[in-house]
């Protein structure tokens, strides 16, 4: 047993003297001492749509990220329940939803008006707790060869010729952000109405927005309603050209919903000079252009040019929604359920 | 709980007067306090909100077409995990199949590829696959080398001259089947279909992304949707609940068979059937089974980095290997130094203590990993600097396959005759010097095997290292997660085959022939 015993004494020791060297909590006082610092992000957004511009960021300004990349949701909830012992100083996040869940908290600060005031108020939270980083609109997907007549309006895909031909994703929290938006837009009894006559039609669920383009390419499907980046990632994905197009429908209609990546910062940051920091740079005219170029996102700046190919936000006609009230998807979930979508 | 209840001998009944040592009552009651982390977690979270919080969310019409889901889900996967691992497992053992060495490796090798790679794979060949019979089709197929190795070790043990008397007392075959090798078989059956059953309840890759609401699909979606804490934990208490059930249920079915052999000689295993040319047949049938669970992921994964021409960035895959690695050994190590104790107290001191420590580790098993992972997100985010670090994911990997590796040592210990440490004892060693000379020699084949179960369970694990991992620590399953979150199923081929190719090694040295002496403990092989 001794040997057994002193086994796993090695083992214990070896694995905390790793682990003694992840730690470190550098507080800052002033802005002139942020070079060297230490910044901990929890960042909803993947590596691969962000590492690039956090690198930039550590080599312009000497503070060190630690970046926790996860899925925006559940970034949030291990957030709330680390509450104040939380290590992250600032929270990235794919959507607003997210966002809106730690600010309901009381977890996030208010941004200064410095910041608050770099980006368009309707991409922010009324409180300040949180401000827009990045743009992405809902659209249609479709495929150009099958479908010749673009629908107008999402009541257009009510029409039966549409049965078993539409892919949407309802457990996903972009879909289920544009049911919550079309409950604000048109009442709770006609979105209602809205959901059970798409589910009359007997749509194809899929589990993500990239599924729906795959099947549209594969031929399974003819239309799908994902965010507008999903067709340029499926392509290159798939190493090429797919068979897919963007679509909008008319103007102010509620398909056209736009959301928002965004960034908040901890109420118990213990570099909230960095967060800072780090939030303009990334609300950069530079920075938003990689946005742009990069992944293909809407910039939050109205200057900086729309995606290659794609139509500004005017030209596009977005419904006007308050995007703090998307995190209460909760009536949303419950009317999916009973039209049978959940 | 105690599968030592089966197996009571003599003088096991006798060993209720001997004391439990200190040592391994403390340990049994350190190891109940670790299953408790998650359930007291969620037991505070559920009672959080109030009781008609908590009624409403359990009345909802929903809770019942998720009941009807998981139930009939886990069911159905047990019944065909059971026919495929069974049936694999008769052809290797019993029969003049070509090549079984081959199809051995092959049908293990399965288990070394996580079941949301290969679900991946197959939505990827077949766009529209989803529901709940492709549910059935991909768990079943994850869940059989379980049930294929506990019956093969099954196969080994039971001594071919009982068969053999059996048929010379003019038993026909099917009698034979009926009446000597299913008394034998049953227990170790029954044991691997409760994990399988398990392994399902709080299995999320498979069924989220094939879109089936079981109640751990709706506890996320829950977390996910609302980040309601408190609604999401009455769901999970449920899941528990059916867990309970479950558990009870086996046990109760499992009956008081005894599943012992006379003594400790060596067993003479019975001439291989001769199955003519429908071997050809069965090895067929062995090879689709190996080219649906393992050919179509890695024929997939290949063509998807052959098409994008995916750059390999070496030093992150080395990097991501290592953390895999560091990150599944030490939790392997942790889960072991846990279970040795309480596998010796449920094998040899069987009583309420252990009773209760098995039960508890088993519900622990059926919990989703995020609840899992919540918990101790909610525990360590107290504890200071060792929030985020290894010791506290090797720590959630020990709590999370705890119930594997205790089933294995307990079953190992419990296969020798107590009258060892009745001899030991009248020698005039202690208790303690008795678990030392003779019963920790005795576990260590059981102890091998669960180490290798539990790091190769480790090295596919997801949702609990996403919210556990030292900040910038990415194992090989993080990084196939951050790329096939993005849709770069190309870029994550390279990460998805290393991780399949180190968890090869452990499965390899799990399917070994050669490694007789513990084939006996794979028997109680846990998921």
């Amino acid at each position: 047993m001794r040997k057994y015993l002193s086994l796993a004494g090695v083992v214990l020791l070896i694995v905390s003297v790793a682990a003694c060297g992840t730690d470190d909590s550098t507080s800052v006082i002033d802005g002139e001492s942020l070079s060297g610092s230490e910044l901990t992000v929890y960042s909803g957004r993947s590596e691969e749509l962000i590492g690039s511009l956090f690198a930039d960021f550590e080599s312009a300004t000497g503070i060190n990220l630690n970046v926790r990349y996860g899925d925006s949701a559940e970034l949030a909830a291990q957030l709330l329940e680390e509450g104040n012992n939380s290590p992250a100083d600032i929270f990235i996040s794919q959507d607003a939803g997210s966002l809106g869940a730690v600010a309901e908290s009381g977890m996030l600060t208010t941004l200064d008006d410095e910041i608050l005031n770099l980006a368009p108020s309707e991409y922010q939270a009324e409180s300040g707790a949180w401000v827009g980083l990045t743009a992405r609109a809902r659209v249609f997907a479709y495929d150009p060869v099958k479908v010749t007549e673009l629908p107008d309006s999402i009541d257009d895909l009510l029409d039966p010729k549409w049965n078993g031909k539409i892919g949407i994703a309802p457990t996903n929290a972009s879909f289920q952000a544009f049911v919550t938006a079309l409950r604000q837009l048109r009442g709770e009894v006609a979105a209602e109405t809205w959901l059970a006559g798409i589910a009359a039609n007997n749509p194809v669920a899929y589990e993500k927005n990239s599924m729906i383009v795959e099947a549209i390419n594969a031929g399974e499907i003819e239309l799908g309603l994902v965010n507008h980046y999903y067709i340029y990632e499926v392509a290159e994905a798939l190493g090429g050209e797919i068979n897919v197009k963007n679509g909008f429908f008319a103007a102010g209609d509620p398909g056209n919903l736009i959301n928002v990546s965004g960034a908040g910062i901890l109420n118990t940051a213990r570099n909230s000079a960095g967060a800072a920091e780090l939030i303009k740079y990334l609300l950069s005219n530079e920075s938003q252009n990689r946005f742009v170029s990069d992944t293909n996102e809407y910039s939050i700046l109205e200057e900086v040019p729309s995606p290659q190919g794609l139509p500004t936000f005017a030209d596009i006609g977005t419904p006007v929604v308050d995007l703090d009230a998307l995190k209460d998807v909760r009536l949303t979930q419950e009317m999916l359920v009973r039209v049978g979508l959940l | 709980m105690s599968k030592t209840k089966n197996a009571v001998t003599p003088s096991q009944e006798l060993a209720g007067g001997i004391a439990v040592p200190r040592m391994l009552q403390i340990s049994a009651l350190f190891v109940l306090f670790l299953a408790s982390i998650p359930l007291g977690y969620l037991l505070l979270r559920a009672t959080a909100s109030g009781f008609a919080a908590a009624s409403a969310v359990l009345l909802r019409e929903k809770t019942v077409s998720t009941l009807i889901t998981t139930a009939g889900l886990a069911i159905l996967v047990a019944l065909f995990s059971a026919i495929i691992g069974i049936s694999s497992a008769w052809l290797i053992q019993r029969t003049n199949l070509p090549l079984p060495g081959l199809f051995l490796v092959l049908g293990t090798l399965a288990l070394a590829v996580p079941s949301y790679v290969s679900t991946y794979a197959w939505i990827a060949l077949i766009p529209s696959f989803a529901g709940f019979a492709a549910a059935v089709f991909i768990l079943s197929l994850t869940t059989a080398p379980y049930v294929l190795l506990a019956a093969l070790a099954l196969l080994r043990r039971i001594d071919a001259t009982q068969e053999e008397s059996a048929r010379a007392l003019g038993l026909t075959a099917s009698q034979v089947a009926r009446r000597v090798i299913w008394p034998q078989s049953r227990p170790t059956i029954f044991a691997s279909l409760l994990l399988v059953m398990l392994y399902v309840l709080s299995d999320f890759g498979a069924v989220s992304l094939l879109r089936v609401d079981t109640f751990t699909r709706v506890v996320h979606t829950m977390y996910k949707a609302t980040f309601d804490r408190s609604a999401a934990a009455v769901v999970a208490l449920i899941l528990v609940l059916l867990a309970a059930i479950l558990i009870y249920a086996e046990y109760k079915a499992r009956g008081s068979a005894v599943a012992a052999k006379s003594g400790l000689g060596s067993i003479r295993t019975t001439n291989r059937i001769d199955l003519g040319f429908k071997k050809y047949l069965a090895a067929s049938y062995l090879l689709i089974i190996a080219i649906a669970s393992l050919g179509v992921p890695i024929y997939v994964l290949i063509t998807r980095f052959v098409s994008v021409a995916a750059e390999i960035n070496v030093s992150n895959l080395v990097s991501a290997t290592i953390a895999t690695a560091s990150a599944a050994l030490s939790g392997a190590s942790l889960a072991m130094l846990f279970a040795i104790p309480l596998g010796i107290l449920a094998a040899r001191y069987s009583g309420r203590l252990s009773s209760y420590a098995e039960f508890g580790i088993l519900l622990t098993h059926a919990l989703p990993a995020v609840v899992i992972g919540l918990a101790l997100v909610a525990l360590g985010s107290r504890l200071g600097f060792l929030y985020q670090s290894l010791p506290l994911l090797a720590f959630s990997y020990a709590v999370l396959f705890l119930a594997k590796a205790v089933g294995l040592i307990r079953t190992s210990i419990a296969r020798v005759p107590r009258v060892y440490d009745d001899i030991s004892r009248s020698l005039g060693n202690n208790n303690w010097q008795t678990i030392r000379k003779i019963t920790i020699p005795i576990a260590a084949p059981g102890v091998i095997t669960g180490f290798l179960l539990v790091l190769l369970t480790a090295m596919k694990e997801l949702p609990a290292t996403l919210m556990l991992r030292p900040t910038g620590f990415d194992t090989l399953a993080i990084e196939i997660w951050t790329q096939t979150s993005i849709s770069q199923y190309g870029q994550a081929a390279p990460y998805a085959l290393i991780l399949v190719l180190v968890a090869a090694i452990p499965t390899y040295l799990l399917s070994r022939p050669d490694r007789a002496q513990s084939s006996e403990s794979r028997e109680n092989m846990t998921l």
